[in-house]
């Protein structure tokens, strides 16, 4: 679904990302697992749009997405949330959701009235990702007033209301309790369920290795492991980028 | 209405057009000290076009307006992306071109027995459309009292629809805005065009009432003022600015016993003020509550 070739990129001398290849399949959950600075959140942000690569290509479904803009990224259907929350807070828990629904279908019939007003059906999509997100009933608190755990599922639900089919979650359980994430751990279960591919950055062991098909370790920008959560535990370089080389 | 008060009310309502120049800006997170460079090409291009060419007088507010929304789009162009101190930065650097700029503009025709026209330092005189039209000053006041009207209506509606949302997003988090899918760029950039044709509409009935511009009336304090003007208000709603000018220039007002005193007990105002509320009397908050309220009334 998602093909990454011989992504690279520098910032001045510190090559963030070197030469990453990455297949990221259908209706797959992929843990991207590395200590902090390997470069996880680079390819995310290169992924969709934040910044360009140095070298290599982005394809999704087909096409070549290689520095496309953030909104025609999305637009294609890959979503991303970010590792620490990015949400409006001047704005409303459903106003937080509001622009990224239709992000898909710009243009077409009805745009005047679906860029002044809201519409029932976008209200009533609008309801079901937050009921999804456990987040109807605070629909009209200002996103600055919610709790910790809130906010982070809003991040989710936002991200949710575009309906892209490969979401990009950039460490969701960053912060949470144990109760709220194995409120997450059934989140990703039923998104994946629902049809949707999800790369999931995380430094929570226990959930990576439960909710992933496939896991992939980057170290220093590169990828160094890939494979089955209990193969890849195993992989000697991986324990050596953790905790260190044996002596 | 005394004459004084009038000329009061006139000032409010055009400085009201600049506050709220400054306040798009401040909602999409950019701090200009420049707007009053779209007041005078707003004012110059109106004045031009109904003093030398014989324009209407409402012709020639819409032409002013266009005219600061033309140059806004160029120095958007530029400065689009551009944001926190680079942008305030720029925006100084353009007030202070366009005064410049106005020193050394020169371009007088003959009108009936005069030379009538911008004539750098020495200003632009005559611009009479006003009073050879016949209207009075007071009625003058109330149509720049409804224009203001419609354009706060025209803004809070805007504000409250999808596009109002995706401006505030890009105030917010431009990152953010962008990974919902908003065009950050031109967001940004109609946005920055629309706040100059409002300015520029402000200039154009100013030097309609004043029939008389010179470059000194893109003075950076007129710009510094429209900005303090919505800090004041709030930035919660475009009502903000709009009280904020009444407030600020009826204060100064009301302080002219202290004479010499005003500015000392004024500037301590605005001081306590920012630091009561940094985000202006009608801040994101309490409209939020208010409006959750009125909304529950009528629920």
């Amino acid at each position: 679904m998602l093909a990454i070739e011989r992504l690279s990129k520098q910032f001045g001398g510190v090559k963030a990302v070197q030469h990453v290849d990455l297949d990221v399949r259908q209706n797959e959950i992929l843990g991207l697992i590395g200590p902090n600075g390997s470069g996880k959140s680079t390819i995310v942000n290169l992924v969709t749009g934040v910044f360009p690569p140095t070298e290599g290509r982005v394809r999704f479904k087909d096409g070549d997405i290689t520095g496309w803009p953030p909104h025609r990224v999305l637009a294609a259907g890959v979503g991303r949330t970010f590792q620490s929350i990015r949400l409006f807070g001047g704005l409303t828990v459903w106003q937080n959701l509001w622009v990224a629904q239709n992000a898909q279908s710009e243009g077409g019939r009805g745009v005047l009235r679906r860029w002044l007003a809201v519409d029932r059906a976008s209200m009533t999509k609008i309801e079901a990702t937050l009921e999804f997100c456990r987040l109807l009933d605070k629909k009209d608190e200002l996103a600055s007033n919610l709790a910790f755990g809130d906010q982070r599922r809003l991040e989710l639900a936002r991200t949710l209301a575009a309906e892209p089919d490969l979401l990009l979650l950039d460490e969701p359980a960053a912060g949470m309790n144990a109760a709220e994430i194995e409120d997450l751990r059934e989140r990703l279960l039923a998104l994946k369920r629902r049809g949707k591919t999800i790369v999931l950055i995380e430094h929570h062991m226990e959930l990576v290795m439960t909710v992933a098909e496939r896991v992939a370790v980057l170290n220093f920008g590169q990828k160094i492991a890939e494979g089955r959560p209990a193969a890849v535990q195993d992989d000697e370089r991986v324990r050596e980028a953790y905790l260190g080389q044996r002596r | 209405m005394s004459d004084y008060v009038v000329s009061l009310l006139v000032r409010i309502g055009v400085e009201a057009f600049v506050a709220l120049s400054a306040y798009l800006l401040l909602v999409i997170g950019r701090i200009s000290f420049g707007q009053q460079a779209f007041f005078v090409i707003g004012g110059y291009a109106a004045g031009i076009s109904t003093a030398l060419y014989g324009a209407p007088l409402p012709i020639g507010i819409i032409v002013g307006a266009l005219a600061a929304g033309l140059a806004a789009a160029l120095f958007a162009g530029a400065m689009a992306r551009a944001g926190g101190i680079y942008f305030a930065a720029g925006s100084l650097a353009r007030g202070e071109l366009a005064r410049v700029a106005l020193l050394s503009f020169h371009h007088q025709v003959p009108v009936g027995a005069d030379l009538t026209g911008p004539a750098g330092a020495d200003g632009f005189r005559g611009i009479r459309a006003l009073f050879t039209s016949g209207m009075s000053v007071t009625a003058y006041m109330v149509a720049i009292w409804g224009l203001l009207a419609l354009t706060f209506l025209a803004i809070a509606l805007l504000l409250r629809s999808r596009w109002g949302e995706a401006i505030r997003m890009v105030g917010e988090d431009e990152t953010a805005a962008a990974a919902v899918g908003v065009r950050v760029g031109r967001v940004a950039g109609l946005t920055m065009v629309g706040a100059g044709a409002l300015a520029g509409m402000g200039g154009g009935l100013f030097a309609h009432y004043a029939t008389y511009l010179e470059p000194g009336h893109a003075d950076v304090m007129l710009g510094v003022h429209s900005l303090a003007y919505a800090f004041i208000g709030g930035l919660g709603t475009p009502l903000g600015p709009i009280i904020g000018v009444a407030f600020d220039i009826g204060l100064l007002e009301s302080f002219r016993f202290l004479a010499g005193y005003r500015m000392i007990i004024f500037g301590g105002l605005v001081m306590a003020l920012l630091v009561l509320r940094p985000r202006g009397l009608l801040d994101e908050v309490t409209v939020h509550r208010v409006t959750r309220r009125l909304a529950g009334r009528r629920a």
